[in-house]
């Protein structure tokens, strides 16, 4: 099993971040116009929100309405969605430049070069974030007075570990099979689903409620609600997100290393 | 000249059914350059990724400074062109790319900026790694992935066909770098005769 990081780690993830970054900033109006889609679409579920007003907080994980209970499944789908097709689609881009063999050549361990993927869709949906939330709160009035931001921070940093591992098994195979985003597109839709993220798990048909209580998205759902609206009760599910990203980091490193030894195997690394 | 860089051995590869390289013997010593020839197909390129560890060989060994090709060690002490043009970030600069790969390379930033610096001056590129890459020339992108395998001083130095898209000029500049870097192993796949009279003997590989 691969060991997740060593003391060349650090470096080779700035460098690739710092890569990312230039190359996103280079893109000058795609991540303004990418935060105002996602603002309209936060704002459908206001609307929708405001069609059906009567329901009980109770139902709610403790949000004080469907829109506040949304929104976290919209926030935190994002940062979900970044960790793991944030990942796939770097890959993916990589694969198709010509970059992908170049940069496999340089002496940086696959486990690192995993990491450094990963990590600019992190910081970045980490951000991103923080703006929804903030947009929300000064634009459709969602009262946040009773948050606690420090274990908001905290359930994001413990789902973005847990979902970069899941991010790095989509891109073992993305790396194996090329055009298999699909894949990671619906593993994450339906993970996401099925955790809670835009409706209580309670109106899911009755078999599918044993499988929603496994999923967990579920904890990281429950744990932002709490500390959002509640100011408190978020610390089982980070310490249940952080133990099932303790055992899954190493796994999808391992697995993405054994992704990258085949691909040489077979002498694939520069087709797409 | 003493003490063998690349050391290939009863190399096989196959893809599929096809068999592109079929048990080649090559030692490349310390300061020594060998042309890589051969028609299309024969398998230049493919031995090329061999030795840098992209591809493994179906058979055979190959090693890099005494260490097998595609570990980390044997990555460190190779620097190498690929006969792509594609393999830079289109929407960055030459410098940044150049910087990019030297941070994979380099302990610290402020060494791989020292060493992207002299290179670009070395072979005097400073208007092509100015420019974002995706609006250099062909021949400008290969100037640029030759300054990239300069970097992190590797020991041997695997070009595919490096003089493809270059003018006189930058052709001159490339064997200038070379030559102030006799210690260099070099493997050179190349059609061009002009090529192989830069180089000390050269390696056939059958069609």
């Amino acid at each position: 099993m691969t060991w997740p990081v060593s003391r060349q780690s650090p470096a080779v993830v700035r460098a690739i971040a710092r890569r990312d970054f230039d190359n996103a900033r280079s893109y000058r109006l795609a991540w303004g116009l990418e935060a105002f889609a996602a603002l309209l679409g936060v704002s459908l579920y206001y609307f929708i929100s405001e069609t059906f007003r009567e329901v009980d907080p109770a139902e709610l994980s403790g949000a004080p309405s469907y829109f506040a209970f949304a929104l976290v499944g919209v926030v935190l789908g994002f940062v979900i969605q970044s960790s793991t097709i944030g990942l796939t689609r770097r890959i993916r881009e990589e694969q198709l430049t010509g970059t992908l063999e170049a940069v496999v050549v340089q002496p940086v361990r696959d486990a690192d070069l995993g990491l450094g993927l990963a990590c600019y869709p992190f910081l970045n949906s980490g951000l991103r974030a923080g703006v929804y939330l903030l947009g929300a709160d000064l634009v459709l009035g969602v009262d946040f007075s009773r948050a606690d931001w420090l274990g908001l921070v905290l359930v994001l940093f413990a789902t973005t570990l847990l979902f970069f591992a899941l991010g790095l098994v989509f891109g073992a195979i993305v790396l194996l099979v090329k055009q298999a985003q699909a894949i990671a597109a619906i593993g994450t839709l339906t993970i996401t689903m099925l955790g809670g993220a835009y409706f209580p798990v309670a109106v899911l048909p009755g078999w599918l409620e044993p499988l929603a209580s496994l999923a967990p998205t579920k904890m990281a759902f429950d744990g932002a609600r709490a500390a959002l609206y509640r100011g408190g009760g978020w610390g089982d599910d980070v310490l249940g997100l952080v133990a099932i990203a303790v055992v899954c980091i190493p796994l999808g490193l391992a697995l993405f290393t054994a992704s990258l030894r085949w691909q040489r195997r077979r002498g694939s690394i520069g087709e797409y | 000249m003493a003490g063998a860089v690349v050391e290939a051995q009863g190399v096989r590869r196959s893809f599929g059914r096809r068999e592109v390289l079929g048990g080649v013997d090559l030692v490349v010593e310390r300061g020594e350059r060998v042309a890589l020839r051969g028609p299309n197909g024969s398998g230049k390129s493919t031995l090329l990724r061999c030795v840098l560890g992209s591809i493994q060989p179906s058979a055979g060994t190959v090693l890099v400074c005494g260490e097998p090709a595609g570990t980390l060690e044997a990555r460190r002490r190779i620097g190498a062109t690929l006969s792509q043009d594609r393999s830079f970030y289109l929407r960055l600069s030459g410098r940044d790319n150049l910087l990019f790969f030297a941070r994979l390379r380099l302990p610290s930033l402020r060494a791989a900026r020292a060493e992207v610096q002299q290179v670009v001056d070395e072979l005097e590129i400073g208007a092509i790694a100015a420019q974002r890459v995706s609006r250099c020339s062909t021949g400008m992108t290969q100037q640029l992935g030759f300054a990239r395998a300069l970097l992190g001083a590797p020991a041997a130095l695997l070009l595919d066909e490096p003089t493809r898209s270059l003018d006189e000029g930058a052709t001159a500049g490339m064997w200038a770098a070379l030559d102030r870097r006799p210690d260099l192993a070099v493997l050179i796949a190349t059609h061009r005769d002009e090529d192989v009279t830069h180089c000390h003997r050269t390696h056939d590989l059958a069609g």
